[in-house]
């Protein structure tokens, strides 16, 4: 193990012994005396350690700032879950805002898993939006069932559409993904600004929103008592598909070949430039029907605000999950629970909702730096 | 089509340029910067927020515009602090810090902004004295007169002096840097800092500047459209300036095409800097001067 041979050399003066025993915190920056070091090694604890150290770090900080405005932090906390949780009907609004997280979360931790980092799942929402009411406004009215499947297709094809744009780019002149998808969050944002100031608009008003859909494209609900509608089974059943495509299917596998080692995959056969091709696609497409879902169960309007950041928030889920699509879930339904509960938390102790960006921050920035400080661990040598 | 060309509608876009591409400026060479180092700062829009808010903050506070404006960037330091410490340090993926820090800085200023002025029930926001123009013959903001300026310092930082030089090495090559003995780590904390102070000033342009308000929304995507700049321009000083100048006339013509009776949809103008950004990401991509670690953390001793 050559890390542990300490690179002094024999002749080097020796720092007097005295000196350290009198600053403990000299010692620790010693050279030589402690070291931080890479563990050969990362168990399933030592991840578990820092995590729940980051989750505590997290919890003070925000406990902290309410502190500071003057407000008891065990009270926001408890209106948060009560809001998210305290009763079925709120526990039943957790999963509503949890629906399209799950799909975006979806999309995202495909992409990712192949090493592409599509940051465009808000510009795809859209598109899905705009993919379902195109086929509604065109032809309204088809029979339901025929509807809902062509507006389906549609706003999956359309996120598909608006996700190849950059990984065509991508593959076939090598530009940035990143930096394409976030171009194309605002183009798809114009075009659709464009069309609700036009086309598409209401006649009956200057707000740039479009009639509201008739009422047979609502999508069903669950229980008459709250909004959870049919989208939820949606989500939930496209992260089972997820998981088998990425766990056994060929597809799924040059999947992770791709994001594991570009140029390994490229010798084993693996025809890259499809794959992220396919990848893209499928990761658009689960965004769009996200639109598909929200359009239908909960806005029946396309409207500007209709996306609220549900494409950036799948981002975060994905990792957040560590892209496992079934973690997904868990995930989104968290930040579900998150979203719902900070508007009770706003009515009962007039906390800004806006704490809560602040606690998707403060966690999320808390755990990605745990997940690396897992990797290392700190030792004194010498 | 003939009305809209008048003398009045001209002269009120040359000024609306200018007051739009100020932050754009601000904040693109700021990034610009910070990416020649090799990092990606997404978290631009946040930042720009923090920066808005802690300038109107201390601002009404003081009643000093200056204080103000120094709050500004040493909120733009704090989120930015955070970056370097998440992708420097912890060698975080940088576009996962900038997003998770983007909801931060948005977060923190939307929360401190409601707890203070709105939890009391007050509906009178106040507002702050916008820093006046030094002359009154040609109403150039102050701000102005300094983002421009920063063009040719910024220039002449990273290509004619040693420590731009070794900046721009540490962005294209940290391992021949390691291995030459130049600091990567204290480079790369000197340059994201250096952009969030930049990013904290232009967010205070647009509270301090010239409304004297902050609300929520006030950045509305100028952190990405400054993101844009930097690409557009290829990582380039030069290019910077002609793309926020580029960026600040469409706005400002689209704005103008608003208020009067042209038939042309405003959306397109909005639109076109982001086509055109990856217009030239294609055209660029033989030329290209991005950063050749961009995105990349460095790993001592790791290949």
């Amino acid at each position: 193990m050559a890390d542990q041979v300490t690179d002094r050399a024999p002749s080097d003066p020796q720092p007097p012994d005295g000196d350290r025993r009198r600053d403990p915190l000299s010692m620790l920056f010693q050279p030589g005396a402690w070291r931080i070091e890479k563990r050969l090694v990362v168990r399933p604890w030592h991840e578990f350690v820092t995590l729940v150290a980051a989750l505590v770090a997290a919890v003070a900080i925000i406990a902290g700032l309410v502190l500071v405005i003057g407000k008891s932090p065990a009270d926001s906390f408890a209106a948060l879950y009560n809001g998210a949780f305290g009763t079925r009907e709120s526990t039943l609004e957790t999963l509503v805002q949890a629906t399209p997280l799950i799909l975006t979360g979806l999309a995202a931790a495909i992409a990712f898993r192949a090493g592409i980092w599509n940051i465009g799942g808000e510009g795809q929402f859209f598109a899905g939006v705009m993919g379902t009411w195109f086929v509604y406004d065109l032809w309204g009215g088809l029979p339901a069932p025929l509807l809902f499947v062509l507006m389906f297709i549609s706003a999956a094809v359309a996120g598909a559409a608006w996700a190849s744009v950059a990984s065509g780019l991508l593959v076939r002149y090598g530009t940035n993904e990143i930096l394409t998808t976030v171009m194309l969050n605002f183009v798809i944002l114009y075009i659709l600004s464009y069309l609700l100031a036009g086309p598409w608009q209401s006649p009956d008003t200057f707000y740039y929103q479009t009639q509201r859909m008739a009422d047979t494209t609502y999508l069903p609900r669950f229980f008459s008592v709250s909004r959870l509608h049919w989208g939820f089974a949606i989500a939930l059943l496209a992260a089972l598909v997820v998981y088998w495509l990425i766990r056994r299917t060929t597809l799924g596998y040059e999947i992770r070949g791709i994001g594991s080692n570009v140029v390994a995959s490229r010798y084993k056969g693996i025809r890259v430039g499809t794959v992220t091709l396919a990848t893209m696609a499928i990761s658009g497409a689960l965004a769009g029907i996200a639109g598909f879902g929200e359009l239908l169960g909960l806005h029946h309007r396309v409207q500007l605000d209709i996306a609220e950041g549900i494409g950036f928030t799948g981002i975060i889920i994905a990792l957040v999950a560590r892209l496992h699509p079934l973690g997904v879930i868990v995930a989104a339904i968290l930040f579900g629970a998150l979203v719902n509960g900070s508007t009770a938390m706003q009515y009962e102790t007039g906390i800004p909702k806006a704490l809560v960006f602040v606690i998707e921050g403060t966690t999320l920035a808390l755990v990605l730096i745990a997940a690396i400080v897992s990797r290392y661990r700190i030792r004194k040598t010498g | 089509m003939e009305e809209f060309f008048t003398s009045a509608v001209i002269v009120g876009i040359f000024w609306a340029t200018l007051r739009i591409a100020t932050p754009l400026l601000l904040a693109a060479l700021g990034e610009l910067v910070c990416e020649s180092s090799g990092i990606l700062n997404l978290s631009l829009e946040g930042t720009m927020t923090m920066g808005a808010f802690a300038g109107f903050y201390v601002a009404n506070e003081t009643g000093s515009t200056v204080a103000g404006l120094v709050a500004a960037g040493l909120g733009g330091a704090f989120l930015s602090l955070i970056m370097a410490l998440m992708t420097v340090t912890a060698k975080v993926n940088q576009v996962v810090a900038g997003l998770a820090l983007n909801i931060l800085g948005l977060g923190l200023a939307f929360f401190w902004y409601r707890s203070i002025y709105e939890a009391e029930g007050s509906i009178d926001i106040p507002t702050v004295e916008t820093m006046a123009a030094p002359w009154e013959f040609f109403p150039i903001p102050w701000l102005t007169i300094l983002a421009l300026v920063m063009v040719p310092v910024v220039w002449v930082f990273l290509y004619r002096t040693k420590y731009g030089l070794e900046l721009r090495s540490v962005g294209h090559n940290p391992e021949a840097c390691d291995m030459r003995g130049v600091g990567i780590i204290s480079r790369q904390y000197v340059a994201v800092v250096f952009g969030g102070v930049m990013a904290g000033l232009a967010g205070s342009f647009l509270s301090l500047g010239s409304t004297g308000l902050f609300f929520p929304d006030i950045i509305s995507g100028r952190g990405w459209i400054a993101l844009a700049i930097v690409i557009f321009g290829n990582w380039r000083a030069t290019w910077v300036l002609v793309g926020s100048l580029l960026f600040g006339f469409l706005e400002a013509t689209q704005l103008a095409l608003q208020a009067s009776d042209v038939d042309l949809p405003y959306q397109l103008l909005l639109a076109l800097p982001f086509v055109l950004t990856i217009v030239a990401l294609v055209f660029n991509r033989s030329r290209s001067n991005v950063p050749l670690s961009l995105t990349i953390p460095y790993h001592r001793g790791e290949r």
